[in-house]
């Protein structure tokens, strides 16, 4: 019953799915934003969520068996996010260094996010 | 007439100032007979009744609600007052009374609403919904004679036998003994889309009662039951409209006039840009009797009428997802798919065929799961002792379950169905529907080499419909002159003026003519990709059609191929065909190679040599061209294809393309051989024609081969100049015939022979 919801922003969520329709509009009931970094990831709770359809890019149901053992390690919120933090930083600072060299070259890659709408 | 309205009022207004005065005596009693004169005594009673005639402000006073508030328990009362809508007689207290159950154990999204309006007033959220809105719907209706009003009071209505909780066992939704008053029917018969299928239920419901607690607007009550109503206008809820369609009936014939403003309002606003199921979903009938759906679920199985799903549909979705209303005793339908397992014998089979199998099967596995364990949980405790106790269970683990009627999966899903619909899957879908073949055959394979559980790697079932000609017919609105142009999907409407003009050819610069013949290529390969893709198919077509379709299949698959070789050297079919440009450029560019190796099987041999041939005669030129793509390799199948067909002659000539042989005595060098041999390509192609050469001697022995002189001499020479080349700059070819050596022990010495071995 428990639901794995991936959105466009990257963002994962797990709850109860209550509803859905046919744009794919969720509501998520009890859900827990759970961020992953490296081997670790953290939970945020949240509530209830309504999502529109058009940001979820999929969506399965997670078996509750399976959902125990993970390789994966729990950690606390705080933890969680200062690890995303530094590797948010991590890939920026690699990002930068990249397109400095591509622009050495005389090469220039547009940013991600400005292709994102097409 | 208004008098007599007024006297109605003034009627109906003593008759509630005697019963405030009568003493509180006849709780207990039934008020079967004496509607009237039953009386609140309850200070609880009394602020409820006070805020009622509040409310009423003039006809239907019934006391029967009132003492069937009383007879009610404290518990629950909030909840069932929703379904007692309509003036509970005796019977419909006292099997409201029997379905106490223990607030706590059973707590479920929907008892909370109970609980709140519990100490709000019981009789005024239950009676607000059904009387409020016959006020205000029509303000100007004259009050309803009382006899009328009295009258379907003391019709029994149903002994409730259940709960109106999710997941007990199904209601009869027609009450027994329907008042045979149906003249208000009619007037409920409108046809309303049923816009917004889902719905939130729990919060509006605890919205509501909370806010208006203390205040009890009746607008708030008012809005509540519509705006519910509407909120999922959806097939479902006919089913607890309808009910409550009969139930007000009893109220009294044509007081539920639809509809009221709020209604209207909702209705509009919901209506907006929303996909409706309109082919499937008509409510009729809609009405303003409040019924929030508390537990639609009981009546999912009565549809009242709704309109069946377009045909296409029928077909594919089995059985139709809402029994008809006839059966009054159906069970919960649909709705008992997972949780609400109820062991009645006559289990709807929930309509499952569009699921993916696996998953179909998984929740039947589910499902079998539930029916053990409740069984076991049931045990000997009877019929609703272990519904309950079963139905507890799920609620202590989840009670926010089933927020979404299997109606209402079902619409979602039947909308994703619908958008998998196709006249031709192997056209929309081509991709998918190859992989699953091949996915099948495998599987098949595999069942046939060991007899494994055979994994079910079946595809989803999607629904094929037949193809419908629409023929666009522009919208007309009534009373215009002529025929407005409404753009729309079918008919678009031209939006730029783009004009094509052709460019002058003085003006052309030599660069650009390159390029447009570089693009005049282009455009050919790709009609020639379509024709080809379409020849294709034909033998796919052929299998399905008919036997008198088929001679008229292969005709057109002959034109079709016969087109294609037009475009292939070139449209000039008039004198000999000189210039092989027009196929160099295509060969020159890599999606043309690879073309031309799709074709090859199709052609003739007569063709197919051809193209052999001119191929061989440019191989340097292309070789050359080739030098980034790479691509030529791809033809050399192809190649060795047509080679098995063609006759000694033809190969001679292709040797001869191909080492540019014989030449003048005084070119030193062979470019042309050098260059083929130096590619791998090449040198493969001339192993290949070489030894379809051998083959053809060996094999014939007696024939005009030997005699043939020019072979003999084209092997001479192309054997003393394969010995000339210096090894290294040999190419590796794709694969080295192996009759190549007796080919050449024919010309050569032996010493000569083991030279050419060591090159080879």
């Amino acid at each position: 019953e428990k639901h794995l919801v991936l959105l466009r922003d990257g963002r994962t969520l797990i709850g109860f799915l209550r509803s859905i329709d046919q744009f794919a509009n969720l509501v998520l009931h009890q859900t827990v934003e759970r961020i992953h970094v490296g081997k670790k990831y953290g939970d945020i709770p949240r509530g209830i969520f309504v999502v529109r359809g058009e940001n979820v890019v999929l969506l399965g149901e997670i078996d509750l068996e399976k959902e125990s053992d993970t390789p994966l390690q729990q950690v606390s919120i705080e933890e969680i996010l200062e690890e995303q933090r530094v590797e948010l930083q991590a890939k920026q600072e690699s990002e930068k260094l990249k397109v400095q060299a591509l622009k050495e070259r005389g090469l220039s890659v547009p940013r991600a996010d400005t292709l994102d709408e097409y | 007439g208004s008098p007599s309205a007024d006297d109605d009022w003034q009627e109906a207004h003593e008759r509630l100032a005697e019963l405030e005065d009568k003493p509180v005596s006849n709780r207990e009693r039934d008020g079967g007979a004496d509607d009237d004169t039953d009386l609140l005594g309850d200070p609880e009673d009394a602020l409820a009744e006070r805020l009622t005639r509040l409310v009423i402000d003039s006809e239907l006073e019934d006391p029967a609600i009132m003492q069937a508030v009383q007879t009610r328990g404290p518990t629950q009362v909030g909840e069932r007052s929703w379904w007692g809508c309509c003036r509970p007689s005796r019977c419909l207290a006292d099997s409201l009374s029997l379905l106490q159950q223990p607030g706590g154990l059973n707590s479920s999204i929907w008892d909370s609403s109970a609980v709140l309006q519990r100490i709000r007033g019981p009789l005024l959220a239950q009676e607000m919904p059904s009387v409020s809105v016959l006020d205000y719907a029509l303000p100007q209706r004259p009050p309803q004679p009382r006899e009328e009003e009295r009258d379907p009071s003391e019709r029994v209505l149903p002994r409730r036998s259940s709960s109106p909780v999710i997941g007990s066992p199904p209601v009869r939704a027609v009450p027994i003994g329907t008042p045979p008053k149906q003249a208000a029917v009619p007037s409920f018969n409108q046809q309303i889309l049923c816009p917004k299928p889902v719905h939130i239920r729990a919060p509006m419901q605890q919205r509501y009662p909370a806010p208006y607690g203390e205040r009890m607007s009746p607008n708030h009550l008012c809005n509540v039951p519509n705006s519910s109503l509407l909120g999922h206008p959806f097939p479902h809820s006919v089913s607890p409209v309808l009910t409550h369609l009969q139930r007000a009936q009893l109220l009294g014939g044509a007081q539920v006039k639809l509809p009221s403003l709020p209604s209207c309002i909702f209705l509009a606003a919901s209506c907006a840009g929303r996909m409706s199921p309109s082919q499937f979903a008509r409510v009729s009938g809609l009405v303003g009797s409040p019924l929030p759906s508390v537990s639609p679920k009981l009546l999912q199985g009565r549809v009242g009428q709704m309109m069946p799903p377009a045909s296409g549909f029928r077909a594919f979705f089995g059985a139709p997802p809402a029994p008809p209303p006839s059966q009054p005793q159906h069970p919960l339908g649909p709705g008992s798919h997972l949780q609400n397992l109820r062991p009645q014998p006559q289990m709807f089979r929930p309509d499952t065929t569009h699921l993916h199998p696996q998953h179909r099967r998984l929740l039947h596995q589910r499902q079998q799961q539930n029916r053990n364990q409740h069984r076991s949980l049931n045990g000997s405790t009877g019929d609703r002792g272990g519904h309950r106790s079963s139905h507890q269970e799920q609620m202590r683990k989840d009670p926010y379950a089933n927020l979404m009627l299997q109606r209402e999966k079902d619409w979602v899903s039947k909308i994703q169905m619908m958008q998998l619909q196709s006249t031709d899957p192997y056209l929309d879908d081509y991709y998918y529907q190859n992989y699953f073949q091949k996915l099948e055959k495998l599987s098949a394979a595999e069942e046939v080499q060991g007899e494994g559980p055979k994994k079910e790697r079946t595809k989803l079932i999607t629904p094929q419909v037949a193809k419908l000609e629409h023929t666009y017919k522009p919208v007309q609105f009534e009373g215009s002159l002529g025929k407005l142009t409404v753009s729309s999907v079918n008919n678009p409407r031209k939006m730029i003026d783009a004009v094509v003009t052709s460019r002058s050819e003085d003006d052309e610069t030599k660069e650009k003519q390159v390029r447009d013949k570089r693009r005049q290529t282009l455009v050919t390969i790709e009609k020639t990709y379509s024709l080809l893709l379409d020849v294709e198919d034909y033998e796919r077509r052929y299998l399905l059609s008919l036997e008198g379709e088929r001679p008229a299949l292969m005709g057109e698959r002959k034109q079709k191929i016969c087109d294609i070789y037009d475009n292939l050297r070139g449209k000039v079919p008039g004198q000999e065909r000189p210039s092989d440009d027009h196929f160099v450029q295509i060969m020159c560019i890599r999606k043309g190679k690879r073309l031309l190796a799709r074709i090859l099987p199709f052609l003739s041999p007569e063709q197919a040599a051809d193209v052999l041939t001119v191929t061989a005669r440019n191989l340097p030129f292309l070789i050359k061209k080739d030098a980034q793509d790479e691509v030529l390799p791809c033809l050399l199948r192809p190649f060795s294809h047509v080679l098995y067909h063609l006759p000694l002659g033809t190969v001679t000539s292709l040797v001869q393309q191909l080492t540019n042989l014989p030449q003048s005595a005084s070119a030193p060098a062979n470019p042309h051989l050098t260059a083929v041999l130096q590619n791998k390509f090449g040198l493969s192609l001339l192993y290949l024609v070489l030894s379809r050469g051998e083959e053809l001697q060996s094999s014939d022995a007696n024939t005009e081969l030997m005699q043939d002189n020019q072979w003999t001499e084209l092997m001479l020479m192309a054997t003393r100049e394969l010995l000339r080349i210096p090894q290294v700059t040999l190419a590796k070819p794709v694969s080295t015939p192996s009759n190549l050596i007796s080919l050449f022990s024919r010309y050569v010495d032996q010493q000569k022979l083991n030279l050419l071995e060591t090159k080879l």
